[in-house]
């Protein structure tokens, strides 16, 4: 009987590498494929493109698989790289890795697999599929779900997440033991497809930048100057040029952006922490996509790794039982019963 | 393990060392301070340079010491006028250089707009296809002594004659526009016998870290004709042509080793064909890539239908180490534009890979090498038949 073939997308990191390897032993023809998604280095910015393939290849040759190069580049720059750069450019703060997800990996190296007589495909995140629905990890310090509920549904039927019901720290064992020399690789920072640069770094090559005022939102009173409101996200603390208010500020207390103006380019700041800006007991979502019925009472999920908060959602609008911090326009509210991933959508 | 890489680096040799070592702790000294130990700190460095410029029929006054081949390189186009070079919409840039040449010179001719001459299917300069291009706004040819990639020998002479014929037709003519030639002998100073006049090149960049030197040292030779423009400046070392303080353990460090290199010359050549002669014979299945005008080290075979690159990874696993001209991270994905120069396929160049013999190796080394290169041969070809 001749086995089912997966291609699995291999990363240079040891998730997608020990994907790989158990693939392999459980009996599956594998082909490594590597994703050349970004390649370009910025100036003072090495991208780790070819070091990452390296470590991928290395990988494959060690287990005796196939390997390719995929090159989506011009995809990646024109419905991964634009759509950030527009969203950010309208005072948003979009999440590159979902929109990767959606239209790179489980879209057209889907579709491409496919083509080339794939049974299935593989990636190293911790996910799991529960009776044909995405599930979260096992390892709930990892579970990346957040970054998947937008995958399609006939992708999702055709993928295997093959270290969803392992802990990170049983991965990097694995690897060690079956002698994989990233076992014990560094995780990206960052901006993820340019290295260890902060998206503020990378927005500034193509957003020039716009000097601006930082003011106090409560007195109005100008507290310090920015590069360009389109470079902050509600919620930041850091990276803010205060200046000028020694001693009426220094109260050891820092402050918050809770509100950007984008067309007088101002970025407004809070030390309040009860600031209404900071908190809600609601958000509208846009862009829902449902994977399955919805149920009344819901869990949600505003950033990757943030607890599981109990709401109401009525296909539009996410109600909260208490309070919780506002998160930025742009980013994702994920939906979960249980362990399963219902949807989510983007918060407006 | 068994390292054949020697075309990317050489290990520092035990006596190079040595004699570096002093340099770093006792005699730390500025050579431009007042005092007596820096003076005398000076003179040795000197001496150093000395014995640099020596080695290729130089004086210590016609070199200026760069951090690496890659920067003397770049100085060396500064002949052409200070930066940035006028390139003005319509103007001939005069440059020529080497199609194959390593990227140090490469980025640079194209970054002035230079024009590439070819190379013959040996990877032989065309010198026909050099004279054709030399027009009378040519200013600068630069050529390496040996390819980095083929370990090819470049017909130096001949073009230096070539040159100093222009430049007398020039002359006889009324025409002031100067001509110089450069070449990079980063790879050919431990194998090749170079005197700067027999070569007649006007330019010369050298190597320490190709030679068991340290890394980040080099020299560039400049005849007195050539005026240069310093890409650094400061404190005026170097004639002035690179400011900063004296890289003194440097600089003593190439010295020795270029010293032991001429020492060995003759027996390196000899050892090395023989070892190239082992492994050629004892080698299956493969297209021998740089069948003449080649240094006595380099050995690059091809594989055709092969990718080099995971035998790369197969010959790491079982501690040998070598090169190839194939995409891979050392390259940042892009194919050889050597191993493409000389006709050969995607396929080709896919299954090139680079020995290239040093002072580590033995006999016994290379027979080993021969034996497993033809196991994960035989093995990868398994497995690529089985699917």
């Amino acid at each position: 009987m001749s086995s089912q073939t997966v291609f699995v997308g291999m990363s240079g990191g040891v998730d997608s590498s020990v994907s790989a390897l158990l693939l392999k032993e459980q009996g599956y023809k594998v082909i490594g494929v590597y994703m050349k998604n970004w390649s370009r280095d910025l100036p003072g910015m090495k991208c780790p493109w070819a070091e990452d393939l390296a470590d991928a290849k290395r990988v494959a040759v060690k287990l005796g698989v196939d390997f390719e190069v995929w090159d989506f580049e011009e995809a990646y720059r024109d419905k991964v790289v634009e759509y950030m750069l527009a969203e950010f450019k309208k005072g948003n703060t979009p999440n590159p890795d979902i929109m990767c997800n959606q239209e790179i990996k489980f879209k057209l190296f889907y579709e491409k697999a496919m083509e080339r007589g794939a049974d299935f495909i593989a990636t190293g995140h911790y996910a799991r599929v529960l009776d044909g629905q995405l599930a979260r990890a096992i390892d709930e310090n990892k579970d990346q779900t957040y970054f998947l509920y937008r995958i399609s549904e006939e992708a999702l039927a055709h993928t295997i997440f093959p270290i969803g019901e392992m802990t990170k720290p049983e991965v990097k064992k694995l690897a060690e033991k079956k002698g994989l020399h990233n076992a014990y690789k560094k995780e990206s920072m960052g901006v993820c497809f340019v290295g260890e640069v902060g998206m503020k770094d990378f927005l500034k090559e193509y957003i020039d930048i716009q000097p601006g005022e930082i003011r106090e939102i409560e007195s109005e009173k100008v507290l310090g100057y920015h590069e360009g409101a389109v470079f902050y996200t509600i919620g930041q603390r850091h990276g803010l040029y205060l200046s000028g208010v020694a001693g009426e500020t220094n109260d050891g207390m820092p402050y918050y952006v809770v509100k950007k103006n984008l067309e007088k380019n101002i970025v407004y700041v809070s030390k309040n922490l009860n600031n209404e800006n900071i908190w809600t007991k609601e958000l509208v979502l846009k862009d829902v996509l449902l994977r399955t019925n919805l149920k009344k009472e819901i869990l949600v999920r505003l950033r990757h790794r943030a607890p599981l908060i109990p709401a109401k959602f009525d296909g539009k609008k996410l109600i909260f039982e208490s309070e919780i911090k506002r998160p930025a326009s742009g980013q994702s509210a994920v939906l979960y019963d249980g362990e399963i991933c219902l949807g989510g959508g983007i918060i407006v | 393990m068994i390292y054949l890489d020697y075309a990317a680096a050489t290990p520092v040799s035990r006596k190079v060392l040595a004699a570096m070592e002093p340099y770093f702790t006792d005699e730390f000294f500025n050579p431009s301070a007042a005092y007596l130990p820096a003076k005398k700190v000076a003179a040795e460095y000197e001496v150093a340079k000395g014995v640099i410029a020596h080695a290729i029929g130089a004086k210590s006054n016609d070199l200026v010491i760069t951090g690496g081949a890659t920067e003397a390189n770049n100085l060396a186009f500064t002949a052409l006028g200070a930066e940035p070079y006028p390139c003005h919409e319509g103007a001939a840039p005069g440059i020529l250089y080497l199609e194959t040449e390593h990227d140090s010179v490469r980025a640079v001719a194209e970054k002035y707009g230079g024009e590439a001459i070819k190379v013959l299917p040996n990877g032989v300069i065309d010198l026909a296809d050099l004279k054709a291009k030399i027009t009378d706004e040519t200013r600068l040819i630069s050529v390496s002594l040996a390819n980095n990639e083929l370990g090819t020998i470049q017909p130096l002479a001949e073009i230096g004659a070539l040159v100093k014929n222009v430049r007398i037709g020039r002359l006889k003519r009324g025409i002031k526009t100067p001509i110089y030639l450069h070449s990079d002998a980063s790879q050919a100073l431990n194998l090749l016998d170079i005197n700067v006049a027999r070569l007649g090149v006007d330019m010369l960049t050298l190597n320490a870290a190709k030679i068991y030197g340290p890394k980040g040292v080099g020299a560039l030779y400049v005849s007195h004709d050539v005026k240069l423009t310093p890409i650094s400046v400061g404190g005026g070392q170097e004639q002035g042509l690179r400011s900063g303080t004296e890289n003194v353990p440097g600089v003593i460090g190439f010295a020795t080793a270029i010293h032991e290199t001429k020492e060995h010359l003759n027996g390196n050549r000899k050892k090395y064909a023989n070892y190239k002669r082992i492994l050629l014979s004892e080698l299956k299945d493969y297209e021998l890539v740089n069948k003449k005008h080649s240094l006595d080290n380099f050995v690059v075979l091809c594989y055709n239908g092969i990718d080099a690159e995971r035998l790369i990874y197969l010959l790491e696993e079982r501690g040998v180490y070598v090169a190839t001209g194939a995409a891979c991270a050392a390259s940042k994905g892009k194919k050889s534009h050597v191993l493409a120069a000389i006709g050969l396929t995607d396929s080709q160049i896919a299954g090139s890979l680079r020995l290239t013999l040093g002072e580590t190796n033995d006999e016994e080394q290379v027979h080993e090498a021969a034996k497993i290169i033809n196991q994960v041969v035989q093995d990868e070809k398994r497995r690529t038949k089985n699917e």
